[in-house]
């Protein structure tokens, strides 16, 4: 690549362009959009909720699901399918196939990533790593050290996706395990703060990785009111994260709640309910920084043309 | 302009390099637009994908079949309520019998939670399906060694909310503590331990019993839920109906 073009190329150098009003260069600033559907809490539920079964009866059911996925793929060309943890547990499928069927059906419906959730060490590290195979896509968590485990080196904390020309950071964030797993379900896992590994992941993702966007699964759960790390408070403490897709808690959410995090950085969080009963959807418009506040005081620092 | 163009491109550049930080931000703001229905349900209206359908179909099978047999008969509905309750009775009994079996010795008491039962036995013919509702997780059933300093705050925690236990009988004090509590008909020794029939779950401090965190448990072997299905088999195997009542164990 010459130097023109990577200039040309570069987000730094258009964005160093249009600050400075290039008329010719300036008019980009439509975008294209971004399509995100998720879920959490799955819970094997593969077929809806059976008759009798109260106020979500004949809900959810996986065949469904895709239907959804399907006909939303066909009018929107990038889509990214995410989960925030708990695929296992709840139905016999689960009891009888261990997960086996979930993480198949996943597969074929293509979700991009998920997270892991406090249920999905049901079967301990060995029943996780036994179904992972199941899975072609990646299960993301920063916040979990397995390097003392069998399932050493088998996650990643985050996955950069490429979708309309624009990087997508997506990271995951597990709950403490302490006392809502089994000790021997997950061994000599280490967990780590959530707040500060998210302001590492993040920062990584903004800089190192230059994302435009990016979203955090998290098994964290929505709200407590105790001191217990929570997305509205993950929201609230680390800046920079577009989207929290939320788990755990089992919340049903009508819209996605905005939080103002530091820096004036607006967060939202969205959580879907759980079993499959709904798939959560928000789309993204991508356009140009009219105004870097960092910039603003561009004139006084001395300038020297090549 | 060829030549304008990457000038005024160093220029900026240089000027971007100068008054940013090392990090260097990416130039687009993801704007959200959000959907009528940012939470869309999938429901009867939406016809299954046939890829996905065919995929599940075989295990559904499989879960059907299996499901659907039929293990005991259950005359009255075993429910559960707050403090002690025919339900809890019933699983908390079957615990500490299993554990007596697995681990070849008496076992002192039993111990389950409301919380862990998640469904109840509905009166009529019982089938493995209703234990899978009643009992969803895998959880092993596994013998605790118990000082009495720490039997006493499992009653203690008892009393709070008057959960029963099997082979136990106590009252709870105008003070909210468990008094008179007599275990295996005996009264309770402080300088004694004992055995506790109970979940994994929650003897890692599941449901706040966070006094049975520093113990080591036994492992049985067994899940809790093939436990309570093996129990029902055999009492149909010996002609006997699945019941359980209340009888007094908190007063």
């Amino acid at each position: 690549m010459n130097r023109r073009d990577f200039l040309k190329n570069s987000t730094l150098g258009a964005a160093s362009l249009s600050l400075l009003g290039v008329p010719a260069l300036a008019a980009d600033t439509k975008g294209s959009r971004l399509t995100i559907l998720h879920t959490n809490d799955m819970h094997s539920r593969i077929e809806p909720f059976p008759e009798g079964s109260g106020q979500f009866a004949g809900m959810g059911g996986m065949a469904r699901r895709a239907t959804l996925i399907q006909q939303i793929r066909a009018q929107e060309p990038n889509v990214l399918l995410l989960d925030s943890g708990d695929v296992f547990q709840g139905t016999p499928y689960f009891n009888f196939f261990e997960g086996e069927l979930e993480f198949k059906l996943m597969s074929q419906m293509g979700y991009d990533a998920g997270t892991l959730g406090n249920h999905d060490f049901d079967n301990g590290l060995e029943g996780l790593a036994k179904q992972l195979p199941n899975a072609n896509f990646p299960f993301l968590i920063a916040n979990y050290d397995f390097s003392q485990t069998l399932l050493a080196g088998r996650f990643q904390p985050y996955k950069v996706f490429t979708k309309a020309g624009h990087r997508i950071g997506v990271f995951g964030l597990g709950i403490e395990m302490a006392g809502l797993v089994a000790d021997k379900n997950f061994g000599k896992t280490v967990y780590l703060d959530p707040i500060a590994t998210a302001r590492t992941t993040v920062a990584r993702l903004r800089d190192t990785e230059r994302c435009d966007l990016v979203v955090c699964l998290s098994h964290l759960g929505y709200q407590y009111k105790n001191e217990k790390v929570d997305d509205h408070k993950l929201a609230a403490q680390v800046a920079g994260i577009d989207l929290i897709l939320g788990g755990h808690t089992h919340t049903f959410l009508d819209a996605p709640v905005p939080i103002d995090g530091p820096n004036g950085h607006r967060t939202l969080i969205n959580q879907v309910g759980w079993s499959g009963i709904n798939l959560g959807r928000i789309d993204y418009e991508f356009e140009r920084k009219s105004r870097r506040p960092s910039v603003a005081s561009a004139s006084v620092v001395p300038v020297r043309t090549a | 302009m060829h030549f304008l163009r990457s000038r005024v491109a160093s220029l900026g550049l240089l000027l971007a390099v100068a008054v940013t930080p090392a990090c260097q931000r990416a130039a687009y703001v993801a704007k959200p637009t959000l959907a009528p229905a940012t939470a869309q349900p999938v429901g009867q209206t939406l016809p299954p994908d046939p890829k996905i359908a065919a995929l599940i179909e075989p295990y559904q099978q499989k879960v059907t079949q299996q499901m659907a047999e039929v293990i005991g008969n259950a005359p009255v509905a075993l429910k559960k309520n707050p403090g002690e309750s025919p339900l809890a009775n019933f699983i908390a009994d079957i615990q500490r019998q299993r554990a007596s079996a697995a681990m070849g010795s008496p076992i002192d008491v039993g111990v389950i939670t409301n919380g862990g039962l998640r469904a109840e036995i509905p009166a009529g013919p019982i089938k493995l399906g209703g234990i899978f509702e009643l009992m969803p997780f895998e959880n092993e059933l596994v013998v605790l060694d118990v000082p009495g300093p720490v039997m006493q705050q499992l009653f203690d925690y008892s009393a709070r909310i008057k959960m029963a236990i099997s082979g136990a009988t106590y009252t709870v004090g105008p003070d909210g503590k468990a008094t008179s509590i007599l275990i295996g008909g005996k009264s309770f020794n402080l300088a004694a331990t004992y055995t506790v029939a109970i979940s994994d779950y929650l003897a890692g401090g599941g449901d706040n019993m966070v006094f049975f965190k520093t113990i080591k448990p036994r492992g049985t072997g067994v899940l809790l839920r093939n436990a309570i299905a093996d129990h029902i088999r055999q009492l149909t195997k010996e002609g006997k109906p699945v019941e359980a009542k209340v009888e007094g164990r908190v007063r």
